[in-house]
């Protein structure tokens, strides 16, 4: 069922916009309901993703012609493809989390942290729907035998990778802040979540550059959006008050994952078939670490100290409300590293070796999803 | 309703926080510029969270909105308000709700409109988690239900993923491929379990962290030191939080740095005494206490702090007998012994010296959790109600407690609130304070409120907060001397 592909791919970005919009609405309006076009826009996602698996596992269980039921698997009695049985999965976590978080609300107090067990809950949610999404599609691209269909496919692949790499930044939002852009801990961050995504699109995704195109969906997503949503007016409806805003505030830049992105390709094209995957985890661990690292510092650099960077294109000055005004100048210095600390050099090679595990991880798991036929 | 006239700046009247302990719903009478009101603020028990309010105003109100200001913030650190609704069938009745976002001192300005104009009652709250809402059994048991299939679910994901996906269409899932698909899942089900074991450890970790940041009550240490002419109490605060509770020195309400009140334990809770101690360094206080019989007294203290923000702190002390003459060390210093306190029942009145008796004329019947007004008339020995003088600007004081000490608060005709707040809140929206927040003059004045009624009926409202025995002290000034006046009653 091809509609099934599309149609949960538009519910996979249906959610993780709908997270960007939710995140800047508590950036600049704060007060929260259910009822906010925010969640509302994530809940009819997840409601698309699950109930539409849910229609097609009805309906390649007890009305499937034999060449669909052939292209599902099985499940409690049920068939449907493996990515209609994750995102109805991924629909159900979402689902659960709804009344876990809002007692968590009552007994812990409104979104004191973003990253909370109620809020793990349902970004695994979503995470499954876009890992739904991708399995979906890459089972049709692993099947598909016109080389049109399996570019057409691919390309579908990396806009779905484009919102598998947004889950992992959103994710990530808290421990990446620009001023903790010149620390260790940022890279070792990243590296735990981003190599992984990349090797697992670069083996999945049937394209020459596949990593580099899903991150370039990912960085012109992120760009969109942050552009876009600006654009509208809000005041806050939550104190205190620290910051005049106007119009609403937006997540910063996105970070440059398109460089490693590009490296990871590069090295893909030059090795693949080649290196077992533990030694091109090898190549694409480090690759990875040195590449960011040589994008995103200087970059982070621009974004933290130049007043070129304060303004609504490059949103270096994205102040939540709350945020004191001390607070806000501390974001145009970078914070000072734990004079405790191991040498950044001994955390860069920490940070190579998360790499290599990670990319071996999702060297692995790409090679996996060019098997998924189902 | 108690109401006053006058407000103390152009249509803006202030009052304070509520110092408490186990009472935390805030009651104000008073004006919002021209307009009467009575404000209940039900604050939340976690933080970010609700507040409940509840404004009843006169009938020319048009419009009642509500704002929450959090003091570090002022009023420029405010949103805008909200509306607050009619309640169907009460023309003067409106509720509403609003968020209190950080820890620390907040307020809520209410703000009513109408033919004569609008004014503003601000009626600061304490904002700190003082609770936590336990999972209900049915909620626990949806979620273990809910956990038990996606677990389960997930598994069966995995096996399919490690199996039958990867058969190519119309080819067989045969047995290896079957025996190799429930060898993974056999391999992932102990890992999810441990990652379903670190959701819970983490669970438990945040709960814990949340329990270490619920707010309790200062520690008040008490020591005594006593000689000939000297039984002296010297009282040390201090800050408990594992954040900070106490961010501004302290200062003074109706003039004094502290109100301290000691009670008798047991059988001698007739024994009563407000005290003023003097700070004499930071959160150090020293008092004489010159009066009472030895024995062991509950001690309870209310400061505020120049944030605006109450505290009550709590201990109890064995107060050594005297051994001279000792003189109280604050000319506004009471204290009073009676043979047993008087039964709130209908007419009940309790016989306060000096020819003045103080009589209960409020409902005999009092019920929790319900908004009332304490109703007491101070008559002569002719029966005549009394005119009263002002004691520590206020026309009367009155201490409740409930008999295990876990209800205790001081309040007055103007509500639970302290007086010094008000102007912490008024200072800081016209900017007299430092960049630090700290106020660039005293405000803690014994002035009078102004327009106070000084009549011998008194009304004091105040919701018990649960049921059970308490003890009610009612302090009042006819003459020249104050005279305290005991009640217990029991609330159903």
């Amino acid at each position: 069922m091809a509609w099934h592909a599309y149609t949960v791919v538009f519910a996979a970005a249906c959610v993780m916009v709908g997270v960007y919009w939710d995140i800047s609405w508590h950036m600049s309006i704060g007060r929260d309901t259910f009822w906010t076009p925010a969640h509302l826009l994530i809940q009819a996602g997840g409601l698309i993703a699950g109930l539409s698996s849910g229609y097609v596992a009805l309906h390649t269980t007890f009305r499937g012609s034999t060449a669909v039921r052939d292209a599902s698997v099985n499940v409690w009695g049920f068939r449907a493809p493996l990515g209609a049985w994750t995102c109805i999965w991924g629909c159900a976590a979402m689902l659960t989390s709804a009344p876990f978080d809002n007692w968590w609300h009552n007994a812990y107090g409104l979104d004191v942290k973003i990253i909370s067990p109620p809020h793990a809950l349902l970004a695994i949610g979503i995470f499954s729907i876009v890992v739904g999404a991708l399995l979906l599609t890459l089972a049709q691209q692993n099947r598909a035998e016109d080389e049109r269909r399996r570019s057409r496919l691919a390309v579908l692949l990396a806009l779905t990778g484009g919102f598998f790499l947004m889950n992992f930044a959103l994710f990530l939002t808290e421990y990446s802040e620009r001023d903790m852009m010149h620390g260790a801990f940022y890279y070792e961050v990243t590296a735990i979540a981003f190599p992984l995504a990349l090797a697992t699109l670069s083996r999945a995704i049937k394209l020459r550059w596949a990593a580099t195109s899903a991150a370039a969906f990912f960085t012109a997503i992120m760009l969109g959006l942050m552009w876009f949503i600006q654009l509208f007016p809000a005041t806050p409806k939550l104190g205190p008050i620290y910051q005049p805003i106007t119009h609403m505030v937006t997540l910063a830049f996105p970070p440059l994952i398109i460089v490693p992105a590009f490296c990871i390709d590069l090295v893909m094209q030059r090795f693949a078939g080649k290196l077992g995957t533990f030694a091109l985890a090898c190549i694409v661990g480090p690759v990875f670490v040195l590449a960011f690292l040589a994008a995103q510092w200087p970059f982070a650099t621009f974004l933290v100290e130049s007043p070129l960077a304060r303004n609504a294109f490059f949103n270096a000055e994205n102040w939540v409300f709350w945020m004191t005004p001390a607070y806000a100048e501390h974001t145009r210095h970078f914070a000072p590293p734990d004079p405790n600390a191991w040498p950044f050099a001994v955390h860069v090679l920490i940070a190579i070796v998360i790499a290599t595990v990670m990319s071996n991880l999702g060297l692995r798991r790409g090679r996996w999803m060019t098997q998924v036929r189902r | 309703m108690k109401r006053w006239l006058g407000p103390v700046f152009a249509l803006v009247v202030m009052v304070a926080t509520s110092a408490h302990i186990g009472s935390p719903d805030v009651l104000f009478d008073g004006m919002a510029g021209p307009y009467a009101v009575r404000v209940i603020v039900r604050p939340p028990e976690v933080v970010p969270g609700l507040a409940e309010v509840t404004v009843r105003t006169d009938s020319m109100a048009t419009r009642v909105s509500i704002r929450p200001v959090f003091w570090r913030a002022g009023v420029r650190g405010a949103p805008a308000g909200d509306d607050m609704k009619h309640v169907p069938g009460q023309a003067t009745l409106y509720t509403g709700q609003l968020w209190l976002m950080s820890y620390g001192s907040s307020s809520v300005y209410v703000t009513v409109e109408g033919p004569r104009g609008s004014g503003t009652a601000i009626v600061p709250v304490g904002s700190f988690a003082t609770g936590r809402l336990p999972l209900s059994p049915a909620l626990g048991v949806l979620l273990a239900v809910l956990g038990i299939v996606l677990f389960a679910g997930l598994l069966s994901i995995v096996r399919a993923g490690a199996g039958e996906s990867l058969v190519v269409p119309g080819d067989v899932f045969d047995a290896p491929r079957r025996r190799r698909a429930n060898r993974i899942t056999a391999t992932a089900a102990p890992l999810l379990a441990l990652a379903v074991l670190g959701g819970w450890t983490w669970w438990k970790s945040e709960d814990a962290t949340y329990r270490r940041r619920m707010y309790g009550s200062p520690e008040l240490r008490p020591s005594m030191t006593t000689d000939a002419t000297h039984r002296r109490l010297d009282l040390v605060v201090r800050d408990t939080a594992s954040f900070r509770a106490i961010t501004s020195a302290v200062t003074p309400d109706h003039g004094k740095m502290m109100h301290l009140f000691l009670i008798g334990v047991g059988d001698t809770v007739q024994r009563f005494a407000h005290l003023h101690p003097l700070e004499t360094d930071s959160l150090h206080f020293t008092t004489e206490v010159p009066w009472l019989p030895a024995g062991r007294y509950r001690v309870f203290g209310d400061i505020t702090l120049e944030n605006g923000l109450s505290l009550t702190v709590a201990s109890t002390i064995g107060l050594p007998a005297l051994t001279g003459t000792v003189a109280p060390s604050d000319s506004d210093d009471a204290w009073t012994e009676v043979p047993h306190p008087t039964l709130i029942r209908a007419a009940a009145a309790a016989s306060v010296g000096d020819g003045y008796a103080i009589r209960w004329s409020g409902a005999p019947t009092l019920a929790a959790k319900t908004p009332m007004d304490l109703r007491f008339t101070v008559r002569d020995a002719a029966g005549r109600v009394v005119p009263l003088h002002p004691y520590l600007g206020m026309a009367a004081h009155a201490v409740i407690m409930r008999d295990d000490a876990s209800v205790f608060i001081h309040l007055h005709p103007m509500g639970t609130v302290a007086t010094a707040a008000q102007r912490a809140f008024s200072l800081r929206d016209k900017g007299d304070t430092t960049p630090r927040g700290r106020l660039l003059d005293s405000i803690g004045g014994p002035g009078d409120m102004p327009g106070m009624s000084l009549s011998g009926d008194l009304d004091f409202p105040y919701e018990f907060p649960k049921a059970g025995h308490y003890l009610v002290y009612v302090q009042v000034k006819p003459a020249t001397r104050v005279l305290t006046g005991i009640f217990d009653v029991n609330v159903q």
